[in-house]
């Protein structure tokens, strides 16, 4: 692994490598895959029973049906096809927040979400997927790769991660929209970002994203210290997306702040309930493979699901 | 407020350093790099309430205690006097109770009352405005303002002298609101140092109310009684009445009734040692004194035959209260009490001079002369101690109108009998109206007994005032003070309200208007008592309270007034000799002035009394213990180092933080489920 690539932990992949990435939606890939298709194709996976009509292939035909019924039924089984993996990663200034002190392990928000963003895409290309990667942020020029298959597309992808860094104010609203306007496709989109921005409007980006039948699934990376705003001196607060900064007494202001960050997650609680999108809050000192590991398994099929 | 250290005051703008101290750490704190802004802005916003005041107050109670710390490090004085007052009041009228009683010397101070309480006042005045106020002393000895250069001057100026005079505390207050309203004075202090003697008082007196009436119109005007009412602890007092010169044979005496008064915790009997003094020869007498009191009724001290007049004092040992350890007197042979009876029918005042006539007292001579009315400009003013007027009163405009009102301001007693055709003339502000015959006798139902001329006698007993039988009376109108009446409130004998020695007896001595000459007991003791008050002022030496105008206007021949008895060294102003007890000679003529009788009585205003007297008024009453030896103004710095402590305790409230447990269940992360291990939201 290059040193470019340092957001990539092979010990990690290897033990993910085992849990596969399921859509939980029926994808529209262009070819053969592991993922529920909306059309019926000819997989083992029988799909159901339906009166023949003429034009339909006689070979399909279930003869065992017709010897016990004296009528003709065509069997149809499901196709099975490749997933279509957005990535649109924040790359906002606020992306670069880490506590204040950090406490040891811990990373900043940016190099967090490069590790579950890089680690995903990689086990998405392993298993065939196509990868696609987006960049959300008012500052420089946006990243911007459609999904594609293929070991050469994978490192594109990766190299193109490296290179992102926080900065600017955040354009998340907008490239939720434009996502949803350009991807063709039923695809998996995967939102990594702190989603900073007033949850009305967010619900209606992601609202968006589920009109064009897209599974969309959210990494919220937030901090304790952005939550319950413990501070005890007075401080001068940078805003790392180039706002002006505050002076604040937190112990006069850390009353509001938390009740405005509480009705902020209620906020968000509701949204996900609204959406049904598959959303993961995670902590920055948290485990990254552990918060992927449950977004895998939290997408595996149930048995008899499909 | 003044402050015994203002240089540190020049400190004081320190006390904005919790401010500045506040901005520095405001613009020196950490900055740390933040994403969550949205919600730092909408703490912020929601911050402008309470919390946004709850900082303010903190800030402001820090600003407090460094100013408390500050201010109590220059001594500032005030205190429960002046308190704060918020500045030097334009003027201060010091008020000044000079009464023979004021000069009581508590036992622990060498000083008296009245110096004591100047210089406690000159001191407060010093403390708490400077040189700011214009501070104007009036005293009740003389009832004149003097504008003073600084308040220490009233420890020196002669109008805050002592003095044996007696206060009249309505008049004194009457001139400083003609004060006060001729100056048009702003914000005025008015300082009253008086020890509460009732006698100076005066709280039966109608014009407390007008007084209060008048100062209540006045804006800005502030009282402060500065009250000392210590009674003395042990103190002997001595007095002497009816002063005269006996001779009988070959010896004379000099007699006089002698009071002796003790106030003391003491009961037990006591030798007292009176020493005489007499033309400048000592002798020493001792008497017991048993109880509170002893009453030595003609006393007497043995004269050189040939000693005619002369003057002497009788002393006590000193004791706590100088101002009654001496008495002065004066004596000479006793004039004639010469009575005249001007009458249009000298039939009527026949029985009058009869009882005039008769000699009350050996070896004194009793004139008696009845005049027609057509020679009433024969009477002989100056020897004349009692007039009887039987005739319609003179016109306004008339010579002997004047006449009359002389002989009257001069202390000699007039005697008014109605005339048989009242006319509308009036004297002293009564009048005679008309005469009324009773259907049958009647008798007066109440007479005024315990003084003036109808009083009862010596031991006790009433006089026959009720068996008399009147059967015509004569109307008076007019303001008057009635000494008897008559069944139905019809006045028999009364005075002018203004005059103690003029009398208007309504009916007449006759048989046919009273029985007055029939049954003349009352008749002669009315006659002579009528006389002796007249008498008092005859001769050339006499007694009389020290006052402002204790003095009889000298002849345009004669010398002026000066001391005989050793006060000529003393220096004495002569404006300021009548206040003072002592002999005084003019002439030929000697008086004795002594401490008015008033001063004498051991009775103080009661501290309610002393507010209803000056209900409605912004006054505040200081009853002071001259032992006491601190300042009217005290330092207050306590009070500032616990308005300190206040703020500091208020600003350790307000910044007392939540309490833990609560905060931690309003912390995002604890409702969120981020506490312990975190969770996923996942659907």
């Amino acid at each position: 692994m290059s040193e470019s690539r340092s957001f990539l932990d092979p010990a990690v992949l290897a033990r993910l490598m085992a849990l596969p990435l399921h859509a939980r939606h029926a994808m529209l890939g262009s070819v053969s895959g592991k993922h529920r298709s909306p059309v019926r194709g000819s997989s083992l996976e029988f799909a159901q029973y339906r009166k023949y009509v003429p034009g339909d292939d006689t070979r399909r035909l279930d003869w065992r049906t017709w010897g016990r019924s004296d009528r003709f039924y065509i069997k149809e089984f499901e196709a099975d096809t490749n997933l279509r993996l957005c990535l649109l990663l924040d790359t906002s200034g606020s992306m670069a927040f880490r506590p204040h002190p950090a406490p040891p392990n811990t990373l900043s928000r940016i190099d967090l979400a490069l590790r579950i963003t890089g680690t995903l895409a990689y086990l998405a290309a392993k298993q065939g997927d196509a990868i696609g990667l987006s960049s959300m942020s008012a500052s420089g020029a946006p990243v911007s790769i459609p999904a594609r298959r293929g070991a050469g597309h994978l490192g594109l992808v990766l190299d193109q991660l490296a290179t992102l860094r926080p900065a600017g104010g955040t354009t998340l609203i907008e490239s939720l929209h434009h996502a949803a306007e350009t991807l063709r496709q039923r695809a998996l989109v995967l939102i990594i970002s702190d989603f900073f921005v007033p949850p009305a409007e967010l619900q209606s980006a992601i609202q968006h994203l589920r009109f064009r039948k897209h599974d969309v699934a959210a990494f919220h990376l937030l901090d304790r210290q952005e939550l319950d705003f413990d501070f005890e001196k007075p401080a001068r607060f940078v805003d790392l997306e180039g706002g002006e900064s505050l002076l604040a007494d937190p112990s006069l202001i850390a009353r509001n702040y938390r009740a405005a960050v509480a009705e902020y997650l209620r906020a968000l609680d509701a949204l996900v309930r609204n959406t049904g999108i598959d959303y993961h809050r995670v902590l920055l000192h948290e485990s990254y493979e552990a918060a992927i590991a449950r977004f895998l398994l939290g997408r595996t099929p149930k048995k008899g699901s499909r | 407020m003044t402050f015994l250290e203002p240089l540190y005051l020049a400190a004081l703008p320190l006390a904005a350093l919790p401010i500045i101290i506040h901005l520095v750490h405001l613009w020196r704190r950490k900055p740390i790099p933040w994403a969550a802004m949205m919600f730092l802005h909408l703490a912020q916003q929601r911050n402008r309430g309470l919390s946004r005041l709850r900082q303010i107050l903190i800030l402001a109670l820090r600003v407090l205690a460094v100013a408390c710390v500050l201010l109590s490090i220059t001594r500032p004085l005030a205190g429960g006097w002046l308190g704060l007052t918020g500045g030097a009041p334009e003027t201060i009228l010091v008020l000044l109770d000079r009464s023979a009683s004021m000069e009581q010397h508590p036992t622990a101070l060498p000083s008296s009352k009245r110096e004591a309480a100047l210089q406690k006042v000159a001191k407060a005045i010093r403390q708490s405005s400077g040189d700011h106020s214009k501070v104007v002393l009036l005293d009740s000895a003389s009832l004149q303002p003097l504008l003073l250069s600084k308040p220490e001057a009233l420890l020196d100026v002669p109008p805050a002298g002592s003095s044996d005079t007696q206060a009249d505390l309505p008049a004194l207050l009457q001139s400083a609101l003609d004060y006060l309203s001729l100056h048009q004075s702003g914000r005025t202090d008015l300082w009253i140092l008086s020890d509460l003697q009732k006698s100076d008082w005066d709280r039966s007196s109608g014009r407390w109310q007008n007084l209060r009436a008048a100062f209540t119109s006045l804006p800005g005007v502030r009282f402060h009684l500065l009250t000392l009412p210590q009674p003395p602890e042990d103190d002997l007092g001595i007095r002497l009445e009816n002063v005269s010169r006996k001779a009988a044979g070959d010896h004379a005496e000099l007699q006089f009734d002698l009071f002796l008064t003790r106030r003391s915790a003491v009961s037990s009997p006591q030798e007292v040692p009176l020493r005489f003094i007499l033309n400048g020869v000592a002798t020493t007498s001792k008497v017991t004194l048993k109880d509170s009191q002893l009453v030595l009724h003609a006393f007497s001290l043995p004269l050189d035959r040939s000693l005619l007049r002369g003057w002497g004092r009788v002393e006590l040992p000193a004791d706590s209260n100088p101002s009654n350890n001496v008495f002065h007197f004066v004596f000479e042979p006793p004039p004639p009490l010469r009575s005249v009876l001007v009458s249009e029918e000298p039939s009527e005042v026949l029985p009058l001079q009869a009882a005039l006539s008769s000699p009350l007292e050996p070896g004194r001579d009793f004139l008696s002369s009845p005049l027609p009315l057509a020679r009433a400009h024969e009477i002989p003013w100056e020897d004349t101690a009692l007039l009887v007027w039987h005739a319609p009163l003179p016109k306004p405009d008339s010579p002997l109108h004047r006449q009359l009102l002389d002989h009257v301001a001069a202390g000699r007693t007039l005697l008014l009998l109605p005339p048989q055709t009242p006319d509308d003339s009036d004297l002293l502000g009564l009048r005679w109206t008309r005469w009324e015959t009773m259907p049958q006798p009647v008798s007066p139902d109440w007479w005024k007994n315990d003084s003036d001329l109808l009083a009862n006698t010596r031991d006790g007993s009433a006089l026959p005032v009720g068996t008399l039988e009147i059967q015509r009376l004569c109307g008076v109108a007019g303001n008057s003070l009635p000494l008897a009446l008559l069944p139905g409130r019809l006045p028999l004998l009364l005075r002018p309200g203004t005059e103690r020695n003029a009398f208007f007896l309504a009916t007449l001595p006759s048989p046919g208007a009273s029985s007055l000459a029939r049954d003349g007991v009352v008749l002669f003791a009315l006659l002579h008592r009528a006389l002796a008050e007249g008498a008092q002022t005859l001769g050339q030496a006499r007694h009389r309270p020290a006052a402002a105008n204790a003095l009889p206007p000298p002849a345009a021949e004669a010398a002026p007034w000066k001391p005989v008895d050793g006060r000529e060294s003393l220096g004495i102003p002569a404006e300021q000799l009548p206040l003072h007890a002592g002999i005084l000679q003019s002439g030929q003529k000697l008086l004795a002035l002594n401490r008015p009788p008033g001063e004498d009585l051991p009775e103080y205003l009661a501290p309610d009394t002393l507010h209803e007297l000056f209900a409605g008024l912004d006054a505040r009453v200081l009853t002071d213990s001259l032992e006491d030896t601190r300042d009217l103004t005290s330092e207050v710095w306590r009070t500032f180092l616990f308005a300190m402590a206040l703020a500091l305790l208020a600003e350790a409230v307000l910044c007392l933080p939540a309490p833990p447990s609560t905060q931690r269940n309003d912390s995002p992360s604890h409702a969120a489920g981020f506490a312990s291990a975190p969770a996923p939201l996942s659907r």
